[in-house]
């Protein structure tokens, strides 16, 4: 049988076994694979520097019968994590990637909008300025796998929030009003709403130059994180990191 | 799993709890074991209960060592403001092949790994800045994994230092010895490129 090919961006490694990796992939034509890596904690000859999450590559695999682990032949790399400094917040904010890709995505089920907002995104993120790519990530990666709720409309109402104030909560599927807003809400700032319009309408680079500290649109982004745990129906170990990261 | 006397079962079980050894090989195991010399039985047993009762971390680097402070730290030859830092304490063997390190150590026992949610504050380094703000220190040497993990190690740990004192240099990576240039991937060869020294 030949080979099956195709471009792909790294997710996790597992050890598996003295010397082989099991390797989660996330494909361009097949969405995420799992496949087994012999050899490759051993020899890194076959694999080298490919496997570290996050690296785009060009995969080769093998699909073997009844079995649903894949034999991962080789993977040559178009673009590594490495290659640019790895300060501690570019680490976690790949691992969060890596880690929100890898518990939204089904098995083998392409996604192409996703893998293209994976890479321009991995292509903002450098040094120490995450924050704006992860804003875009998250906001888009919530809509793309269907779970973000409305955002112009109280949940319980139905009220126009545009103008006025919007709350949310870990427990409720959606914003809502001043009237119908939970105890213990947290707000939803009107710049931060407006972020969010303004990146549905424009792509990534358009954001590139914008001074982003991590305080921007922070309340958004805990909005999201909620929302996909709230799906997942467990915590992201990442997220966590991300929070206590102070620049 | 065929029944077997309560003890064999208990041996089988804590056999199986090891690192790649599975229902199979656990058997093998403790098989190989019943049917061993009292003595080297013995000797098994024994060595397994003083590796947790004789060894610890030794006060200075964390290296595993029975005598604190470790054959390292203790040894009046080694240049001791010359730290070496590294993930594990098995790295220091690899180091130590060389033969050309004359310098102490650090053991990390780990780096830094999001996905794992280990993040700086899991990291063993305390004893590290006590040595470099008591002026202990002149020169830290990162020799963490050239993986995304061992670099934000590396990087986290230079940041943290930052005094005019102390020099950080960070091991080089690249192409490996009596390899060939061609088959090397773009990474590899981005950092040998950037690591080249004048000759
Ligand atoms: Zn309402
Ligand atoms: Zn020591």
């Amino acid at each position: 049988m030949p080979l099956k090919e195709s471009e792909a961006i790294v997710l996790r490694t597992y050890p598996l076994r003295e010397a082989d990796l099991l390797v989660t992939l996330f494909t361009r034509t097949e969405g995420k694979v799992r496949g087994v890596a012999r050899s490759a904690k051993k020899s890194k000859k076959r694999f080298g520097g490919a496997l570290e999450p996050l690296t785009y590559v060009r995969a080769y695999w093998d699909d073997r019968e009844r079995q649903e682990l894949a034999r991962l032949d080789s993977c040559e790399v178009l673009e590594s994590p490495l290659a640019r400094q790895v300060t501690y917040p570019r680490a976690v904010a790949l691992g969060h990637l890596a880690e929100v890709l890898d518990e939204l995505l089904p098995d083998r089920e392409a996604n192409d909008a996703v893998f293209r907002l994976t890479l321009t995104v991995l292509e903002q993120l450098a040094g120490d300025r995450i924050w704006m790519p992860l804003t875009y990530f998250q906001l888009w990666m919530t809509r793309l796998v269907g779970f973000l709720p409305e955002l112009s409309g109280c949940v319980a109402c139905g009220a126009e929030l545009n103008g006025s104030r919007a709350f949310y909560h870990a427990l409720v599927d959606g914003l809502m009003c001043a009237e119908d807003k939970r105890l213990a809400s947290s707000e939803m700032s009107r710049e931060s709403r407006a972020v969010a319009g303004e990146m549905f309408r424009a792509p990534i680079e358009n954001f590139a130059a914008v001074e982003w500290p991590k305080a921007r649109a922070a309340d958004l982004r805990k909005f999201l994180v909620q929302t996909l745990e709230r799906h997942l129906e467990k915590k992201l170990v990442t997220a966590g990191m991300l929070e206590r990261i102070s620049c | 799993m065929p029944n077997f006397a309560e003890p064999m079962t208990r041996l089988i079980d804590e056999l199986k709890k090891l690192p790649g050894v599975g229902s199979k090989s656990a058997q093998r195991l403790a098989f190989h074991i019943l049917r061993s010399s009292e003595d080297d039985a013995e000797a098994l047993a024994a060595a397994v209960r003083d590796v947790k009762a004789k060894l610890r971390l030794c006060s200075v680097c964390n290296n595993i060592t029975d005598v604190d402070p470790c054959v390292y730290c203790s040894n009046p030859t080694r240049n001791h403001r010359l730290v070496c830092v590294v993930e594990e304490p098995t790295n220091i063997g690899a180091i130590e092949k060389t033969r050309h390190f004359n310098g102490a150590y650090h053991v990390l026992h780990g780096s830094i790994s999001p996905l794992h949610g280990v993040g700086p504050e899991q990291l063993r380094l305390s004893n590290l800045f006590r040595r470099i703000d008591a002026g202990e220190v002149d020169e830290v040497i990162l020799a963490t994994n050239p993986t995304v993990e061992g670099e934000a190690t590396a990087m986290y740990i230079s940041q943290q230092i930052r005094r005019p004192a102390v020099k950080v240099t960070r091991i080089a990576t690249g192409i490996p010895v009596g390899s060939d240039i061609e088959y090397a991937d773009e990474v590899t060869m981005l950092k040998a490129m950037e690591g080249r020294r004048e000759l």
